[in-house]
């Protein structure tokens, strides 16, 4: 497949300028992701055990730098969300779903969750 | 007129134009179509105008295969039928409901929804609901509260349910039947044997018998059979003299296809905003009362997704509250219960009113966790279904044995509706939803309170062809002249919702269509 020149330049363009978005929004993101929103829904003993469900049933990110780098890759092509939430909403709309303990949540929202419950109670 | 069958001498033969067979809601419906007519009407009930333990036996029957609760605790024998424990809940069929979906084997009607529309406008008047209403933003009520749920969504939407009074039949149109000048009504007048000509293509006449073992005989130019739709399908097949499976059985068909629909606790909601989000269209406030919603699968949803059609009540409580599915809820204790209660003249409180009492939210405030209960249709499956037990009951009639069967579709349904509508909640933010554990195991694994709804459909299903159905478009036996069939037994598939406004509406277009071609 060919890029044309046009489209190389939106695409550079799009990289730079999301590149700044995340980097402006790291300190928020980080934040968001020590707080799920599920939290709030759920409880934050529900969640920790959300989380270690997940965990157990995904070893392949079983530890915190793992899962922020999952949360990370999910964001994927996606270049100017602003937020953690603006990714889970993203999940839920495309179908990016898993079930934990019976709850349907964004893979996203699942990750934050174990990255919770690796977190001092 | 009205005459108590007791009193009149053995072998006594009675003739009409029509004899309906079953003084339920549809036969009573049918019957009061032809009321100040010049057609003579028969319409033979087994039972009396008041409940009777003895006459009640006679619906005693059989259960084999999936836990089902006794039959003569499901439907009712006397005037008015099932009408008079029936808790009132209404709402249209879809069209999808009526189409041949080539997701659900063996499902699509010889009619569409536009045939049944107007009868659907008649139906709402005799039930005695508010309107013939069905969208959620005709019932905001004056309230501004009262909203659908994911009102932009392409998966969900939201369902309307009415709640008759209830209208029970036997008390509203007593009156009207009895003082009529040609509709003849009968009581105790159990039918026993629906007699055909030597060819079995015409009905000559039904043979009646009453406890103290007299025999009469009804004989008409056309019949109805509206018991219900398990005594229907019984009736036809102990009708065996002439052909040895039964009247209009010459396909191996009657009987088969028994359906209910799923109502079971499945789910649970949390609300990420419970002061911002409004969710008084859901609430039940009562029989006779303020329609509700329910949440749905939208027919695009059902095709892209290959599943059957569900809806899904949506109920404030507290988390982990121990719901119970309509079977455990209403047990045949329970409903005994609720009829002395109704009968001593609803004094107090229901029966269940602590029970549900101990639901209530305990939050302070907008409550965040809501149950989500399924009422969904199950898949038609040949292998559901009535024959014949070999017991006989007190008038020597063989009762009914149930053998009630689902599929790996209708489980299937039911956990893809939570994970669409989880997505859904997600997406827009309105919540998370939550799914029980046994919705997860495999597709033919059910809880032990696997449940219905005591909806009995299906047993004498409708189709052009008589390989596919008992009956054709018009209700008709295929193959018997002058034979036809009141009633839930010819649904051939059972919809999402509860089946009596549908079928009062059907008996109106069976009632036009005998009116027409007689």
């Amino acid at each position: 497949m060919t890029l044309d020149r046009r489209r190389f330049l939106q695409l550079t363009a799009l990289g730079v300028i999301g590149s700044v978005a995340e980097t402006a929004c790291a300190p928020e993101k980080a934040s968001a992701l020590a707080h799920p929103r599920l939290v709030e829904m759920l409880g934050a003993e529900r969640v920790r055990q959300l989380g270690e469900r997940y965990r157990a049933a995904t070893p392949a990110e079983n530890s915190a730098e793992k899962l922020r780098d999952a949360i990370a890759r999910g964001g994927g092509l996606h270049l100017f969300r602003a937020s953690v939430d603006d990714q889970i909403n993203d999940d839920f709309s495309n179908g990016r779903t898993v079930v934990v303990d019976g709850w349907i949540l964004s893979v996203t929202e699942a990750r934050q969750a174990a990255l919770f419950s690796l977190s001092p109670a | 007129m009205h005459t108590d069958a007791r009193t009149l001498p053995n072998g006594t033969v009675l003739q009409a134009d029509l004899c309906i067979v079953g003084a339920g809601a549809s036969g009573i419906t049918i019957a009061r179509e032809f009321n100040n007519s010049p057609v003579k009407v028969l319409l033979l009930e087994g039972g009396g105008f008041d409940f009777d333990p003895k006459m009640q036996e006679l619906y005693r029957g059989d259960i084999v295969g999936l836990p089902y609760f006794p039959l003569q605790a499901a439907a009712l024998h006397y005037f008015g039928g099932t009408t008079n424990h029936w808790a009132g809940w209404c709402s249209t069929y879809e069209p999808i409901d009526f189409t041949k979906r080539e997701w659900v084997p063996h499902s699509g009607w010889p009619i569409t929804r536009a045939d049944l529309d107007p009868y659907y406008a008649v139906a709402t008047t005799i039930v005695d609901l508010k309107s013939n209403k069905w969208d959620a933003l005709d019932w905001k009520e004056g309230d501004a509260d009262r909203v659908p749920l994911l009102r932009d969504s392409k998966l969900m939407w939201t369902k309307m349910w009415q709640f008759s009074p209830p209208t029970r039949f036997g008390v509203k149109f007593r009156d009207e039947i009895v003082k009529s000048p040609n509709v003849h009504l009968y009581t105790n007048a159990n039918v026993v044997e629906v007699e055909a000509n030597e060819s079995v293509n015409t009905v000559r006449s039904v043979r009646i018998r009453t406890f103290d073992g007299k025999e009469y005989h009804a004989r008409a130019k056309r019949f109805v059979l509206a018991c219900h739709t398990i005594q229907n399908a019984r009736l036809l097949l102990a009708s065996n003299a002439q052909a040895k499976a039964g009247l209009g059985n010459d396909n191996d068909l009657v009987g088969r296809f028994f359906m209910e629909h799923f109502e079971m606790p499945c789910g649970e909601l949390a609300l990420t905003d419970p002061r911002a989000t409004k969710t008084k269209l859901y609430e039940f406030v009562g029989l006779g009362s303020t329609p509700r919603g329910e949440l749905a699968t939208t027919p695009a949803a059902q095709r892209e997704y290959r599943i059957l059609h569900g809806t899904a009540s949506v109920e404030a409580g507290n988390y982990g509250d121990p719901v119970k599915s309509t079977f455990q809820a209403l047990d045949s204790g329970m409903v005994d219960r609720l009829r002395r209660w109704a009968d001593s003249g609803r004094k107090g409180p229901p029966p269940f009113a602590a029970e549900f009492a101990a639901l209530a939210p305990k939050d302070k405030g907008p409550p965040r966790f809501y149950h989500l209960t399924t009422r969904q249709e199950q898949a038609p499956n040949p292998d559901s279904r009535v024959t014949l037990s070999t017991e006989k009951d007190a008038l020597g009639v063989p009762r009914a044995r149930l053998d009630w069967r689902v599929t790996p579709l209708d489980k299937h349904s039911m956990r893809t509706f939570y994970q669409l509508l989880g997505r859904e909640m997600g997406r827009t933010n309105t919540g998370r939803v939550q799914m029980k554990d046994w919705l997860m195991s495999d597709d033919m694994s059910w809880p032990s309170f696997i449940s219905g709804g005591w909806h009995h459909m299906g047993t004498l299903r409708m189709s052009t062809d008589p390989k596919e159905g008992v009956t054709d478009s018009n209700c008709r036996v295929h193959g018997i002249s002058n034979l036809y069939i009141g009633g839930a037994a010819v649904y051939p598939t059972a919809g999402a919702v509860n089946p009596t406004l549908t079928l009062v509406a059907l008996s109106l277009r069976l009632a036009d269509h005998l009116k027409r071609s007689g």
